[in-house]
């Protein structure tokens, strides 16, 4: 069979990687600036405390020390935030949480800055801290906030949850917990911010949605937002951490101190207690099914960890909560979710954004209920799967991705009796074990979710993609150019995308949730076209012919009697009159009133899915309850493949990720301190990951996705967890319910 | 203030700094040098900020400029040779090795120094090798491609 792609599809090199191998990409700590000064941050050492009193005398007598800030010289919005605007810049009469920016120091030398900092007098009153959710929703934990602790309480039902646990033959019950993660994006949040003439100032950031920074950075400075430029450096990855504000506002608030060019970088230290990380949760968990596997009714209870300030908190209960069924149909449910306030670091987003927890209470609970029933796993899945057609518990009904499920099924199959084949090393215990999961696309319903993107064909045949949302080095931009090149005929070496940059560019929206190719991918299909006929027309206007009788392909324009003209040609005489060649198009996420029910919180539902499957084979010591993930294999549905390696990449990447979350990474609290460092935060290295690894791609379309595509950024990571989990089950009988599965909870001795 | 001077991607070089600071500082800071990254806070945790120092791969957040005088360095600016990629780069770009690109200069010269030293390294040599390079976007597996297709000269150079 040929392949009806020119480009679309293929394994072709990414054209930043040139850069990156050879050390002139520019990240935004690399952007050389002239009478650059050094931005510092002075953090809280307390989980919570009243600031009694801030003295700067003796910081300002540091030589070389040039502003030292603090929220009374913000000139104008001293709190912010992505959802609710509860957190501060600096803070303001009380810290609620160790790491909380208390002041600002710019000056000349890193060196006078480290002395201002260590010099500036803060007075505190220590106050009683939360850091458990459930304590803290309690209504005498110690309020955090004016409206109290609780920020969401979501509580949605379906069918009726006493029924359905009479119709249950059996009936389990149990608590999952899920600890902080750090996304692990290899550069640290990072801002430079030049002040410029005329009130303006140009500002680099690190940044999953650069529109959001500028709109922060405008209204902490009391500034038009058209005199904010905020431009995206090169970006070292992002992982839904980068949603959040890094640094911008600071970077903003210095330069504008100095009317001058500052630079914050945050050390690894800084970014783990002071930027979001994944939720941490609690999971009690209630499943009916009947004797034949068929299940009946969930009951749910959730409280999330959103740390000191709201972050993507409320957003990502959504997401959470509406997987909290998984792939599954169940026809009698009741979840509460109970997002709260503690004094721990912010929570916000992440890749997942809430799967990864709500997946490893299903999937675990899932496989408990088939050794509880004594079916197969695999077999207890294929009769609960959702069908086409079918409705999820929050009454949005699967269009025919749902088709993946089962396929995604009959493989796992496959290679869980492959992976059992593998003989055992000698001393160790093995075990097969799989998790299924489905993770939504987009925003969610009843909220802004367009992405506009424009594109540009030059006088010299290049067509530039003006793209509105960042590349955050998954490879958006080599994925929006693979699309763009095969809605034009055009060679991939011809579509080039540009860095984002507000002051010109469109505002695609963030790049996040699982949708920004897809999102731009459409955009820019529709603009191609605009492209074509905007040319077709003006071609017809030089010709002198009427516009029906030419036809675009591939770089050429035909004419009737089949004389092919280079497109080239038409762009310069174009020029010559000052023409360029534009268009423009905007992407709305689809919410069809007739699948997406209307009575849920805003932000939900989220109506599109993406479904895969993950077969783990483990090895673990019985003595020392170590835990080797020996064999691997991912099955996911992609709709339809843009890039062969970006997809492979993603899903690898996603793996590694998961595999963390299963096996190493919690960000532990001692006492006074958090965990801080990649000392003793772990995240998996080359060594720790399966040798034997299998990516298994399906395409089953997407009718609402360019050419059929739809989302692979975030479910790679989503039944990891779970599937590892269920292994170590199987290999030696210990069901861990508190990730990650260390040793000692393999041996049994804690939890 | 010391000065000290060495060898850098073949060439003279001589700095004058506070003998506080790091290979790291240097190389970003006063040689303009940023292909370098800090990832881990300069504790020598992340390998982004790998250099070969005589032939050796070494975090250079960890080399205090006291330790480089008279000493061989390579940064990733000085792996091209007349213009040409090396070998590694080359493949890099070819496996679909690279995402972020913020561990990919670090992730390089390992490789290129333990190639250096063992041209035909197994997968468990190189997984042993790349260890000390975090890495969060690819899982490593394309990177382990990639240094496969360097040392089995499956490129055009």
């Amino acid at each position: 069979m040929t392949d009806r792609f020119l480009t679309v599809g293929k394994s072709l090199h990414r054209k930043d990687a040139w850069d990156k191998t050879s050390g002139k990409a520019l990240y935004t700590a690399d952007i050389p600036v002239e009478n650059l000064r050094v931005g510092m941050i002075v953090r809280s050492p307390h989980h919570y405390a009243r600031i009694l009193d801030i003295d700067k005398k003796r910081s300002l007598e540091i030589p070389g020390v040039l502003a030292v800030l603090t929220s009374d010289d913000i000139p104008g919005d001293k709190v912010f935030g992505p959802l609710i605007p509860d957190q501060p810049s600096l803070a303001r009469d009380v810290v609620r949480h160790l790491g909380e920016p208390v002041v600002l120091i710019i000056a000349e030398t890193k060196r006078a800055a480290q002395e201002a900092a260590n010099q500036i007098q803060v007075s505190y009153e220590p106050l009683g801290a939360v850091f458990d959710p459930v304590q803290a929703a309690q209504e005498d934990a110690p309020q955090l906030h004016q409206d109290g602790n609780v920020i969401t309480a979501l509580n949605i039902k379906d069918g009726d949850i006493e029924k359905g646990f009479q119709d249950a033959d059996h009936i389990l019950e149990d608590t999952y917990t899920l600890p902080r993660i750090h996304p692990g994006y290899m550069e640290p949040e990072t801002s430079l911010a030049v002040w410029g003439e005329d009130q303006t100032i140009t500002v680099w950031v690190s940044s999953q949605h650069p529109f959001t920074d500028q709109g922060f950075i405008a209204a902490a400075l009391d500034l038009p937002v058209e005199n904010v430029r905020v431009k995206s450096g090169v970006i070292g990855g992002a992982f839904g951490g980068k949603e959040d504000s890094s640094l911008s506002i600071m970077a903003a608030l210095g330069a504008w101190a100095i009317k001058g060019a500052v630079r914050l970088v945050n050390t690894r230290r800084e970014s783990f207690v002071a930027h979001p990380k994944r939720h941490p949760a609690q999971i009690h968990y209630k499943l009916g099914a009947m004797s034949d596997g068929t299940f009946t009714a969930l009951k749910a209870e959730v409280h999330m960890d959103t740390g000191a300030y709201a972050s993507y908190g409320p957003a990502v209960a959504a997401i959470l909560t509406e997987t909290l069924a998984g792939a599954y149909r169940i026809p009698n449910v009741q979840v509460e979710n109970f997002v709260v306030y503690t004094n721990s670091p912010l929570s916000g987003a992440m890749r997942g954004f809430g799967s990864p927890q709500s997946h490893f209470a299903v999937e675990s609970m899932v496989d408990s209920m088939a050794e509880e029933i004594g079916i197969d796993p695999v077999q207890i899945r294929r009769a609960n799967i959702l069908k086409v057609g079918e409705k999820m518990f929050t009454g949005v009904t699967l269009n025919e991705t749902a088709n993946a499920l089962p396929i995604c099924l009959d493989k796992a199959q496959e290679i869980m009796d492959r992976f059992r084949a593998v003989e055992v090393s000698p001393g160790k215990k093995a075990g097969v074990g799989m998790a299924l999961a489905a993770q939504s696309m987009g925003l969610g319903a009843n909220v802004p979710d367009d992405s506009t993107h424009r594109l540009e064909w030059a006088p010299d045949g290049k067509v530039l993609i003006h793209l509105g949302a960042p590349d955050l080095g998954q490879g958006l931009a080599m994925a929006v150019e693979q699309i763009t090149a095969e809605a034009l005929g055009l060679p991939y070496s011809q579509v080039e995308s540009l860095p984002l940059d507000t002051l010109d560019r469109p505002n695609g929206n963030v790049t996040c949730a699982s949708r920004m190719t897809y999102m731009a991918g459409n955009a820019l299909i529709d603009a191609s076209e605009k492209l074509i006929q905007d040319l077709l027309a003006h071609a017809a206007e030089i010709l002198e012919v009427p516009a029906k009788m030419l036809v675009y392909k591939e770089g050429q324009i035909i004419k009737e009697d089949g004389t092919k003209l280079p497109v080239v040609e038409f762009l310069g005489r174009l020029a010559e009159k000052s023409i360029t060649l534009t268009s423009e198009s905007t992407f709305s996420f689809p919410y069809p009133e007739e699948t997406t029910p209307q009575d849920l919180p805003i932000g939900m539902p989220h109506v599109l899915y993406c479904f895969g499957a993950q077969v783990a084979r483990v090895e673990v010591d019985p003595d020392l309850g170590t835990v080797e993930v020996t064999h691997f294999a991912a099955i996911h549905d992609v709709g339809k493949v843009i890039s062969q390696s970006g997809v492979e990449g993603q899903i690898e990447g996603g793996v590694a990720t998961g595999l963390g979350y299963a096996l190493y990474e919690t960000m532990l609290r001692k006492d006074d301190q958090w965990v801080d460092s990649f000392t003793e935060y772990l995240l998996p290295t080359s060594k720790d990951l399966p040798t034997h690894y299998e990516s298994i791609i399906l395409e089953i379309p997407e009718a609402s996705g360019p050419y059929g595509a739809k989302g692979i950024g975030e479910i790679p990571l989503v039944p990891t967890a779970p599937a590892v989990a269920n292994a170590v089950k199987n290999a030696v009988g210990v069901r861990v319910k508190k990730l990650p599965i260390t040793p000692e909870r393999v041996l049994g001795f804690i939890d | 203030m010391i000065t000290v001077s060495f060898l850098l991607n073949g060439k003279k070089a001589s700095v004058t700094s506070l003998p506080n600071r790091t290979l790291l500082d240097v190389l970003r800071e006063n040689l303009g040098l940023t292909g370098a990254k800090d990832a881990c806070g300069g504790e020598g945790e992340c390998g982004a900020c790998t250099v070969i120092m005589n032939g050796n791969p070494v975090n250079s957040c960890m080399i205090f400029i006291g330790q480089i005088e008279g000493t061989q360095i390579t940064t990733i600016e000085g792996l091209m040779e007349k213009g040409e990629f090396h070998r590694l780069q080359k493949a890099f770009v070819e496996a679909g090795a690279v995402q972020c690109g913020f561990c990919t200069p670090g992730a390089i010269l390992m490789a290129k120094a333990l190639l250096d030293n063992n041209p035909h390294p197994t997968d468990h040599e190189i997984r042993e090798g790349l260890s000390g390079n975090l890495c969060r976007c690819t899982g490593y597996n394309k990177m382990i491609d990639a240094i496969h297709l360097a040392e089995q000269g499956g490129l055009d150079d």
